[in-house]
């Protein structure tokens, strides 16, 4: 419980209500097959467009199927793609970025370029060309989303794995003879992959809209499996008689990444003081205004 | 000037390079085999024989580094092949569609200028008061909002609800107005923080200090002292932004039925027709090599730091 103690500190000092849209999220996602009312697949044409009533809570869509059912469903879908995708990106990532960051010389100048190489190209360029040379699918969308995302956590993780390398504690394990190996897996490891499992959680959002966004254009998760995008582009032919099908699923996605983002902008605030708070602000006025007045005594 | 410009352009070329290279190598690792495809496409029965002449014929029986060295050669020359699925000239196909994907990014990235300059200022000019809030909400809002959400929203709200404009086609400026209100959202969000960041940045620093003591109004020291110090900086984020409208094209033009570049994309994609897919991913990988040199280009011009260290 020791070791849990300073992720509790932590988010407590992040936004609420990022947490609470964030914690739905994953609980809806998690128990969604127990928690989803009716069979998400059902087609009943005879309920077709209906609106919201007691057996529909949020209605049905042009095939009478439950929409609450899938919206919940489709949480389920999302969680899962995105955390494979994060999961198999980062571990890319981690691995290329500690060992750039234990290496250096020319072996960290060459993952590095191919980093920015493919930090510089959209991540829905590269997963399309990907997904079109290999073909579409569920695993081809994870791989080419993972292919399209691992440079954000491999440059991430370089900078940390550079960072622990250059602390003393690295340098008097080598005076002790530790191995390439211990210093590699005990050290440097473990401290890179919870630094950038953090930075991981910010990026969740903006990944479940990259699946949302496949599925939209036909190529990610296939029907009748719901996800939000791809239930979004089925109601987008009756948008003139049911604009509720396409508001729906689009609202719950926002929703998820807003909390994201929110939680991104908050984990960003904490660790990289760029954008200057007001404190901060007029800390560096006071000492800007001590500078010139220590120029002027100078003189 | 002149030495770090041509020093921009060689890194340019070679980066060039390197782009045609991954186009390459990604089409030539294509499972399957290519001749099969384009055997029967021309609607004969795929013999081994036959198969054998048309891989001899588009060059497939070459070593690799020829067939890159032809396939560049055609490329520069302008020439992309034929299209697997259509059987048509892609090159034919890429200039009638450029210039619908160019006036799509051109109009969204000017919208975005002004969006996102008139909310940065909003916030700085009353910074942490109500229209910073409203203008730090909105860009929460814009840049967690998916593109096609979107333009489905703009679609029901403008064309359905009040049939103001029309939902698709590319006739005349009354049907770009939704299409660049929807690729515009996006970049209008990230650039109203970048300059809402950057004014802060710019107010808090010393020779904002000298002007508000010479007793300039706010007003004053925002457009004449922090705007042009953060002009490089926004450069610097438009052209980012200006590259991912090309992915945000992906999706904006098949939504309003626009016959673009990243519709065209879209279809290579879908129809697996490598040629289609190679040939705009080349496009597209110049287009962002490009607008990075402009961009570099355009930050020498507006700042005198950088345009000093080079002269």
């Amino acid at each position: 419980m020791k070791k849990l103690n300073p992720i509790l500190a932590r988010m407590s000092k992040m936004p609420k209500a990022a947490l609470i849209t964030i914690g739905l999220f994953v609980a809806l996602g998690t128990f969604a097959p127990w928690l989803a009312p009716q069979d998400p697949s059902t087609q009943n044409l005879l309920e077709a467009g209906l609106g919201p009533n007691a057996a529909h809570w949020l209605g049905t869509d042009h095939l009478g199927r439950d929409t609450f059912s899938r919206l919940i469903i489709a949480a389920n879908t999302s969680l899962v793609s995105v955390g494979s995708v994060l999961g198999i990106a980062m571990t890319i990532g981690i691995a290329m970025g500690t060992i750039a960051g234990y290496h250096r010389g020319w072996v960290d100048d060459l993952l590095m370029r191919v980093v920015d190489v493919g930090l510089s190209i959209p991540s829905l360029i590269i997963a399309l060309a990907v997904i079109g040379i290999v073909g579409p699918g569920y695993w081809t969308m994870v791989l080419a989303l993972a292919l399209a995302w691992w440079p954000m956590s491999g440059r991430i993780s370089r900078a940390v794995a550079v960072s622990i390398m250059s602390k003393p504690h690295i340098e008097a394990l080598r005076v002790l003879g530790a191995s390439p190996w211990r210093i590699y897996f005990n050290h440097l490891l473990p401290g890179t992959i919870g630094a950038v499992m953090v930075y991981a959680t910010a990026d969740a959002g903006v990944a479940a809209l990259a699946v949302a966004t496949l599925s939209f254009l036909g190529l990610g998760i296939q029907p009748p499996t719901p996800e939000w995008g791809q239930m979004l582009v089925d109601a987008l032919p009756y948008l003139e008689s049911d604009p509720r099908q396409v508001l729906l699923p689009g609202l719950a996605l926002t929703a998820a990444v807003i909390g994201f983002n929110t939680l991104g902008e908050s984990i960003a605030l904490n660790r990289i003081p760029k954008p200057l708070t007001r404190r901060m602000l007029a800390a560096r006025r006071i000492e800007v205004a001590g500078w010139a007045k220590e120029g002027i005594d100078a003189q | 000037m002149i030495h770090f410009i041509s020093k921009r352009l060689k890194h340019s070329l070679v980066l060039l390079l390197l782009a045609s290279l991954v186009c390459f190598t990604l089409v030539v690792s294509a499972p399957g085999n290519v001749a099969v495809l384009i055997a029967e496409l021309r609607g004969a029965v795929a013999t081994p024989g036959y198969v054998e002449q048309v891989a001899e014929e588009i060059g497939l029986n070459k070593p690799l580094l020829m067939r890159y060295v032809d396939w560049l050669g055609d490329a520069v020359r302008g020439d992309f092949g034929i299209s697997y699925r259509t059987g048509q000239d892609v090159s034919a196909d890429l200039a009638n569609r450029m210039s619908v994907t160019g006036t799509l990014i051109a109009g969204g990235a000017a919208i975005a200028t002004l969006i996102s300059l008139a909310l940065g200022f909003l916030g700085a000019f009353w910074p942490y008061k109500l229209p910073d809030r409203v203008s730090r909400g909105l860009a929460l809002l814009g840049a967690s909002t998916p593109t096609f959400f979107v333009g489905a929203l703009v679609i029901y709200g403008f064309s359905v609800t009040f049939q103001l404009l029309p939902s698709f086609g590319f006739d005349g400026p009354q049907s770009w107005i939704l299409p660049w209100l929807t690729v515009s959202v996006l970049p209008a969000a990230v650039l109203s923080r970048v300059v809402r960041v950057g004014l802060e940045e710019a107010m808090a620093s010393p020779f904002v200090l000298t002007a508000k003591s010479k007793g300039l109004s706010r007003t004053a020291i925002l457009f004449r002292d922090a705007l042009p110090n953060i002009t490089p900086i926004f450069i610097n984020a438009l052209g980012t932004q200006v590259g991912l409208m090309t992915a945000t094209a992906i999706i904006v033009e098949p939504l309003f039925a626009w016959q673009g570049l990243g519709d065209y994309f879209l279809a290579g994609v879908r129809f697996r027709d490598f040629m289609v897919v190679q040939a705009c991913l080349l496009i597209f990988l110049t287009f962002f090599i490009l607008v990075n040199l402009i961009v570099d280009l355009a930050v020498l011009l507006t700042d005198p730091r950088i345009r000093r260290q080079w002269s």
